[in-house]
């Protein structure tokens, strides 16, 4: 029962890291109906500048938030401008994005793997290393503090979600895009900064996965598919499926991971995901996904 | 339907009520092209030294096999798969453990690892085709990463240092690679072969439906489920019997060569390259991207700036011509009777 608890208390304090890493990737399928396959590349890209950051000028990663999101903030929005303005309303747009998204995670996964070489890198700051007693059980602090960072900007999220301006509209553009557009809301400016937002987002989860996990340029289309798994269960371009998704999966990989062996963990993504689509293809709190 | 078919880009239906005769030109150059292809081979014993350049061809028509068999779902039914090389893999490794355990030549069996592949195709077909759209893409994606943890976890197969196969020793150096060369070409004939056939049928006819509006396909009576599940399996079935093939021709099989996801974007790319949804398509894209690949190799050395190039010629493509060659200059009515096969 102990052992129980411990690893449910390991696949809920990963299931916050997940939460925050998929949120952005559901906010951008939300808003643009852009499935950003190259969002985890963005998020290796953030880990490698939360990475050098703390080896060169010893920057804690935690505090590197506060460089890797307003960076990847204005590269989501270049992003945007570069390659998904050109193309609205073109044929299959839906498809048309997927693929394009793929090729920018391709030329972003090339690129690191040019400048940084494809050794595996973690940042080794003391907490990553160090444990946390709560009783009889345990937390490694690294994952404790990111979980409750994580949390923290999910609020935050929500907050600007519920209350700002921005995030009105932003809201708006996700139940239905041409009627935000009809009551004035200015839709391209609206999806350029969702998707600087989603960007963020992704920039803060790589500044947690820079101690957390080890990575390498390649190690992102791994990532993508465990995010996808994640919030095509929630119900695409829902936030609180996203995070129910991130939970549900976090812990119930842990549980498999504990019974069967590690090497099965991740299977449980992909066969919830063909699962998923099999039953019910809408995610559990999802509108039925249009082509 | 025969009026949404009419009134969008594609050529309208008169091209596909029967097969189309090609012209005399056409079959002129099939004909020559054919026959160098076949007589090639023979000047390895005139001048020698030829084998770099059947490995190249050989390697191209390994490419335009599949890229011509993607396109069958991907470009004809619209469905995008980035799953393809899942049947490269289970071809590859099918005749792979049949030649190591069993001593079986692949070269009998890779017929047998189409069928396989086909198999498979039809039964995650079944799956993965009741979504459409971006949440189609994911689902092949998954089942990509579903079969990499799979093989790579199983110990019959080598894990994830795979299998190593004895290589063809019999044979001299200046003959080695003619059985892979003819085995190849024989596969990618009958690849395109069969992409021009479904493109002139009333199957074909019935993908394209699907891919332009499945609902009033739907209605229209176009049995969709059965023609998109079909269209999947017929697209595994080639690429299964490449796979089969060039494992042996590489000796070695493992997960990371066969199920990383660059195999996959590699044929999307050809197909779109090319021109998706078109006969010439897929094969003007493999014989293109092999080239420009080829360069970079020789110029960038095989590195990650190879990965970048791919995805920014992806991304170019896509963002300015997403019709491919074929498709646009069609659109501009300047395409060569050669390349005009739809």
């Amino acid at each position: 029962m102990n052992q129980f608890v411990q690893v449910l208390l390991f696949g809920v304090t990963l299931g916050g890291v997940y939460a925050l890493m998929a949120s952005g990737l559901t906010l951008v399928f939300g808003v643009m109906r852009i499935v950003n396959i190259a969002h985890a590349a963005f998020m290796i890209i953030a880990a490698y500048i939360a990475f050098f950051a703390f080896d060169l000028y010893h920057i804690d990663p935690i505090i590197s938030v506060l460089i890797t999101m307003p960076v990847m903030f204005f590269m989501g929005m270049a992003v945007y401008w570069l390659f998904f303005s050109r193309i609205k309303g073109a044929k299959r747009a839906g498809e048309l994005t997927v693929l394009l998204t793929f090729a920018l995670a391709l030329i972003v996964e090339g690129l690191l793997g040019y400048f940084f070489t494809n050794v595996y890198r973690s940042a080794g700051p003391s907490y990553a290393t160090e444990a946390l007693y709560f009783g009889r059980f345990f937390l490694s602090a690294g994952q404790f503090y990111a979980t409750l960072l994580s949390i923290a900007l999910i609020v935050l999220l929500w907050a600007f979600l519920k209350y700002s301006r921005i995030g009105y509209a932003i809201r708006a553009s996700m139940q239905n895009l041409s009627a935000a557009q009809v009551v004035g809301v200015n839709v391209e400016r609206i999806s350029m900064i969702a998707f600087g937002i989603g960007m963020a987002l992704a920039g803060a989860s790589g500044s947690m996965m820079s101690f957390l996990f080890t990575f390498y340029p390649a190690k992102h289309w791994e990532w993508i598919a465990i995010l996808l798994a994640l919030i095509v269960l929630g119900g695409m371009g829902s936030l609180g499926g996203a995070l129910a998704g991130a939970f549900i999966l976090a812990i119930s990989s842990n549980l498999i991971g504990y019974y069967f062996g590690p090497t099965w963990s991740p299977i449980t993504f992909f066969l919830a995901l063909f699962v998923v689509l099999l039953v019910r293809p809408q995610g559990l709190f999802g509108k039925k996904l249009e082509a | 339907m025969g009026e949404t078919l009419a009134s969008s880009k594609i050529k309208p239906a008169s091209s596909t009520d029967s097969l189309k005769t090609p012209s005399k030109l056409q079959k002129v150059f099939l004909g020559i092209l054919l026959l160098s292809l076949l007589l090639f081979p023979l000047l390895q014993f005139v001048v020698g030294g030829l084998n770099y350049w059947l490995h190249m061809l050989l390697y191209t028509f390994m490419y335009i096999a599949m890229a011509s068999s993607w396109n069958i779902i991907g470009g004809y039914a619209g469905y995008t798969s980035l799953g393809h090389n899942v049947f490269f893999a289970v071809g590859g490794y099918f005749t792979g453990v049949l030649l190591v355990y069993y001593d079986v030549s692949p070269f009998i069996t890779a017929p047998i690892a189409g069928l396989v592949s086909l198999a498979l195709g039809l039964i995650v077909g079944l799956i993965s085709l009741r979504t459409r759209g971006p949440a189609f893409i994911i689902s092949t994606i998954a089942l990509l990463m579903l079969v990499k943890i799979a093989f790579d976890n199983w110990d019959y197969i080598g894990g994830t240092n795979g299998i190593t196969m004895p290589p063809i020793l019999s044979l001299s150096l200046n003959l080695v690679k003619f059985p892979f060369y003819y085995y190849m070409l024989l596969i990618a004939i009958g690849a395109v072969y069969t992409s021009y056939r479904i493109r002139h049928s009333k199957f074909g006819l019935g993908l394209r439906a699907i891919s332009q509006d499945e609902i009033k396909a739907e209605v229209a009576g176009i049995p969709t489920n059965y023609y998109k599940i079909l269209a999947f399996g017929i697209s595994g079935l080639f690429v299964g019997m490449v796979g089969g093939i060039w494992g042996y021709y590489l000796t070695y099989l493992r997960p990371n060569i066969f199920l990383i996801i660059l195999v996959a974007a590699q044929l999307v790319l050809m197909s779109v390259l090319g021109g998706k949804g078109t006969v010439a398509g897929p094969v003007v894209g493999a014989i293109l991207f092999i080239a420009i690949d080829e360069f970079f190799v020789a110029n960038l050395g095989y590195t990650e700036l190879n990965i970048v190039a791919t995805g920014l010629l992806l991304a170019l493509v896509l963002i300015f011509f997403p019709q491919g060659i074929v498709g646009s200059l069609r659109e501009r009515g300047k395409l060569p009777a050669f390349l005009d096969w739809d």
